[in-house]
C-alpha cells in the first residue's frame, strides 16, 4: 500500500501535436479509491497506463510510495492491473491465472496455493479454479481478473474500465462489490471509467479529465454541488445540468422574459472580465413548478415535450415557451417534478430556480463564478 | 461476490429456426446440389487417382507396372522397396539428407520467424507495412532467379554439397513466409494479454514465452508443416546445390530416370516414400492446421 503522485506527468504520442495527457498533477493518498473519468479520448486510460509503465512518460514524473517509478519497467512497480477485456490467459486454468504473478515471482507453491484459495473464497470462485476462462460467464471472468489482482497483494490496483463488458444489472451489482472489496483490502486504487455514475458511486475522490487536462478532482458530492467549470457541470450528474447563456443587464441575468438577480460578487467578477454574458446552470432538482398566479420575472414557462416517469422520480423535458431566438427555442430544459403528479405531455408549466441553487460560469473561461 | 450467473451446463445449440437455411447449399434446388456433388467427386478423383496409382504401382513387379492394360488386381510385391534399400543405390542416405535439410530448415524458420513475426506484429514504427511487404516479396521471385546468385555465394562459402547449404537455401524461401504467417497470428493476440503479463512481473521475453507463444500454437504448427513440406518436396534447390554428400529424396527419384530406361516400379516406390510422411504429418496435426489456416478463430478471449 502506498500513495501515488503524478507530478506534471505528460504524454505526447509520436506524430501528435497535442499532449494526450498534459501536465497531470494528482496526489492520491494511501488506501484511497480515486476514479479517473471523462469522455473518450480525454486521456484517462493513458494516465492509468503511464502509472502502469505501459505508456512512456514524456515529461514530469510519477511516484508510488516514496519511489520514483517514472522510468521503471511495469514489472518493477509492484502494481496489479485489471483490464477492460480482463486479459485472462486462455491456456491457463483459473487457479493458474490467479497465481501467475506469484509463479513469475517464484513464490513457494504452498504460499501460492494458499493465496489463490483465499482470493477465490473472497470472490466466490472456489468451484471454478480448475476451469479455463472460456468456460466461465462474463461476470465470473471479471471476478477472476479481480482475483488475479488481489492475489498479487500489490501496492496499487489499477482498473481500466473493468465493468464495461458486463450487462447493466451485473454492472451495478459488481460496482458496489468492487468498492466494498477495496475498502476492505485498503489498497490504493486508481480506477478508469467513462461512466460518471460509476465514478460518483465508487470513488472516494473523482478526477475529471478532458482533452488530456485535469478539470477538477474532488469528492463526488463536491463535484456535483460545486463544479469548477462548465464542462464538469455538464458532465457530472444524470440527467445533466441545464446550462444556458444569459445576457447581463444591470444586476440581472436575462433570457427571454426571465430575469434572475445576480449577487454582488458575481457582478464584480463579471465586471473584471468585461463580459456582458454569463452561463447560468441549474440542476433538474433545483427548480420548482409554480402556479400561474405566482409567476414573477424569475419564473419561466416551458412546454413539456417528454415526461420520464421512473417511479421514485419523474423528469420533464421541455422547451422554452416564449423563445425569442431559434437557439433558445432549440434548448431543452430538464426538471425533476413530483412523481405523484407529473404534468402531461404538451402542458405549459412555470418553473422557478430555487434561490441560491443556480451556478454561474464565465462565458470566456468556462470557470465557475462566485455567487 | 456471488456466483449466481453460472454458465449453463448445456449451452443452447445455435439451432436456426426451421425454414432458415443454414448454408447456401440448402437454399438451392436439387439440380444445383447434384452439380456440386459431381464437381466435388471429380475433384476427389483428380487428387486421389495419381496417388492411388503411384501407391499401387510401387507394389507391382516389372511386368505388371509396364503392362499395356493396367490391372487393378495383381500379385503385390515388395521387390521395389527391397531394391531401394539394397545394392549400390541404397536410399538410406538420401532419406537422411532429406530429413536433416527439411527438418532443420523448418525448425529454424519457425524459431526465427516467430521472433521476427512477433516484432513485426507489435512494433508501431513508421513504414511497418512496407517492411512487411518487402519481407514477403522476397519470396515472390521464382526459384530459378535466385538459384544462380545463391550458387555463387554458396561456392564462396564452401556450402555447395553440404546440409547447411541446403538448410540455408530453404530458409531463404521459408523464412519470409514464416515471418509473414506468424506475424498474422501474433497480431490476433490481444496486446492486453502481454501487458497483463508485464504488469504481473514478466520480462518481455517471459511474457512472450509463457503467454504469447502458447496461444499461437496453431500458428507454430501450421508454419512448421508448410515450411517442412516445401523443403521436403524441393527439387530445384537440391539439384543445383547438392552433391553426393547431401542429395535428397527427389534427387534420388530423378536418378532412376536413366539412359537405359525408367524403373517405374522403384520410381513410384520413392514417390510413395516422399509423399507418405508428409501426409501422415499433415493428418497428425490436422486439428491445428485447420484452426491455423482460419487464423482469427483461436484467440479465445
Amino acid at each position: 500500500m502506498a500513495k501515488v503522485l503524478y507530478d506534471e506527468a505528460t504524454r505526447v504520442y509520436p506524430g501528435s501535436e497535442r499532449a494526450a495527457v498534459d501536465a497531470l498533477d494528482l496526489d492520491i493518498s494511501d488506501g484511497e479509491f480515486l476514479v479517473l473519468v471523462g469522455p473518450s479520448g480525454c486521456g484517462k486510460s493513458t494516465s492509468l497506463r503511464m502509472l502502469a509503465g505501459l505508456e512512456r512518460v514524456d515529461g514530469g514524473s510519477i511516484s508510488i510510495g516514496e519511489r520514483d517509478v517514472t522510468h521503471l519497467a511495469p514489472r518493477d512497480r509492484d502494481i496489479a492491473m485489471v483490464f477492460q477485456n480482463y486479459a485472462l490467459y486462455p491456456h491457463m486454468t483459473v487457479a493458474d491465472n490467479m497465481g501467475f504473478a506469484l509463479r513469475v515471482m517464484k513464490a513457494p507453491k504452498e504460499e501460492r496455493d494458499r493465496r489463490v484459495r483465499e482470493a477465490a473464497r473472497l470472490l466466490d470462485l472456489e468451484e471454478f479454479l480448475d476451469r479455463k476462462p472460456k468456460a466461465l460467464s462474463g461476470g465470473q471472468r471479471q471476478r477472476v481478473a479481480m482475483g488475479r489482482a488481489i492475489v498479487r497483494e500489490p501496492k496499487v490496483f489499477l482498473m481500466d474500465e473493468p465493468l464495461s463488458n458486463l450487462d447493466a444489472k451485473l454492472r451495478v451489482q459488481t460496482r458496489t462489490q468492487i468498492a466494498a472489496l477495496q475498502r476492505r483490502l485498503g489498497v490504493t486504487t486508481v480506477y478508469v471509467t467513462h461512466d460518471q455514475v460509476e465514478a460518483m458511486t465508487m470513488g472516494d475522490r473523482v478526477a475529471v479529465l478532458k482533452d488530456g487536462i485535469l478539470q477538477q478532482v474532488d469528492t463526488p458530492l463536491r463535484l456535483y454541488q460545486h463544479p469548477a467549470n462548465v464542462f464538469v457541470a455538464g458532465f457530472i450528474g444524470s440527467p445533466a445540468m441545464n446550462l444556458a447563456e444569459y445576457r447581463v443587464e444591470g444586476e440581472e441575468a436575462v433570457l427571454g422574459d426571465q430575469r434572475i438577480r445576480l449577487g454582488r460578487e458575481t457582478l464584480q467578477a463579471l465586471r473584471k472580465e468585461g463580459g456582458d454574458r454569463v452561463i447560468l446552470g441549474f440542476r433538474p432538482e433545483s427548480v420548482e413548478v409554480v402556479g400561474d398566479g405566482e409567476a414573477d420575472p424569475s419564473t419561466f414557462p416551458i412546454t413539456v415535450t417528454v415526461v420520464e416517469e421512473l417511479g421514485s422520480d419523474a423528469f420533464l423535458y421541455g422547451q422554452y415557451a416564449h423563445a425569442a431566438d431559434p437557439a433558445m427555442a432549440a434548448q431543452t430544459v430538464i426538471a425533476r417534478v413530483d412523481p405523484n403528479a407529473p404534468p402531461g405531455k404538451g402542458d405549459r408549466v412555470n418553473l422557478r430556480i430555487l434561490p441560491g441553487k443556480e451556478r454561474l460560469f464565465s462565458v470566456t473561461t468556462g470557470r465557475c463564478l462566485p455567487t | 461476490m456471488s456466483a449466481t450467473e453460472a454458465v449453463p451446463r448445456h449451452p443452447p445449440v445455435s439451432a436456426a429456426p426451421r425454414g432458415t437455411p443454414q448454408s447456401p447449399l440448402e437454399e438451392t434446388g436439387r439440380g444445383t446440389r447434384w452439380a456440386v456433388w459431381v464437381i466435388l467427386a471429380l475433384f476427389m478423383l483428380w487428387t486421389l487417382v495419381p496417388l492411388v496409382w503411384m501407391l499401387m504401382s510401387s507394389f507391382k513387379n516389372r511386368t505388371d507396372v509396364t503392362a499395356a492394360t493396367p490391372q487393378a488386381l495383381f500379385q503385390p510385391t515388395l521387390d521395389n522397396y527391397r531394391g531401394l534399400f539394397s545394392g549400390p543405390n541404397n536410399l538410406t542416405p538420401y532419406i537422411w539428407h532429406s530429413v536433416l535439410a527439411a527438418g532443420i530448415s523448418a525448425v529454424l524458420a519457425v524459431c526465427l520467424g516467430s521472433l521476427a513475426g512477433y516484432g513485426l506484429a507489435r512494433t508501431a514504427m513508421r513504414g511497418k507495412r512496407h517492411l512487411a511487404f518487402w519481407i514477403i516479396s522476397t519470396r515472390m521471385a521464382p526459384i530459378a532467379a535466385v538459384v544462380v546468385p545463391l550458387f555463387i555465394i554458396f561456392r564462396g562459402l564452401n556450402l555447395i554439397d553440404t546440409i547447411p547449404g541446403l538448410v540455408l537455401a530453404y530458409l531463404t524461401f521459408n523464412l519470409p513466409f514464416a515471418i509473414w504467417l506468424m506475424s498474422a497470428f501474433f497480431a490476433e493476440v490481444p496486446p492486453s494479454l502481454e501487458e497483463s503479463a508485464l504488469v504481473a512481473g514478466c520480462t518481455r521475453w517471459q511474457a512472450f514465452w509463457t503467454v504469447i507463444l502458447p496461444l499461437t500454437k496453431a500458428g507454430l504448427v501450421t508454419t512448421f508443416i508448410l515450411c517442412l513440406v516445401f523443403a521436403w518436396n524441393d527439387y530445384a534447390f537440391a539439384v543445383v546445390f547438392s552433391g553426393p554428400n547431401s542429395q535428397t529424396l527427389p534427387i534420388a527419384a530423378s536418378q532412376l530416370v536413366t539412359q537405359t530406361g525408367v524403373d517405374w516400379g522403384q520410381l513410384t516406390a520413392i514417390g510413395t516414400i516422399v509423399v507418405v510422411p508428409m501426409m501422415l504429418a499433415g493428418l497428425a496435426v490436422r486439428r491445428w492446421l485447420v484452426t491455423g489456416l482460419t487464423l482469427g478463430a483461436v484467440t479465445g478471449e
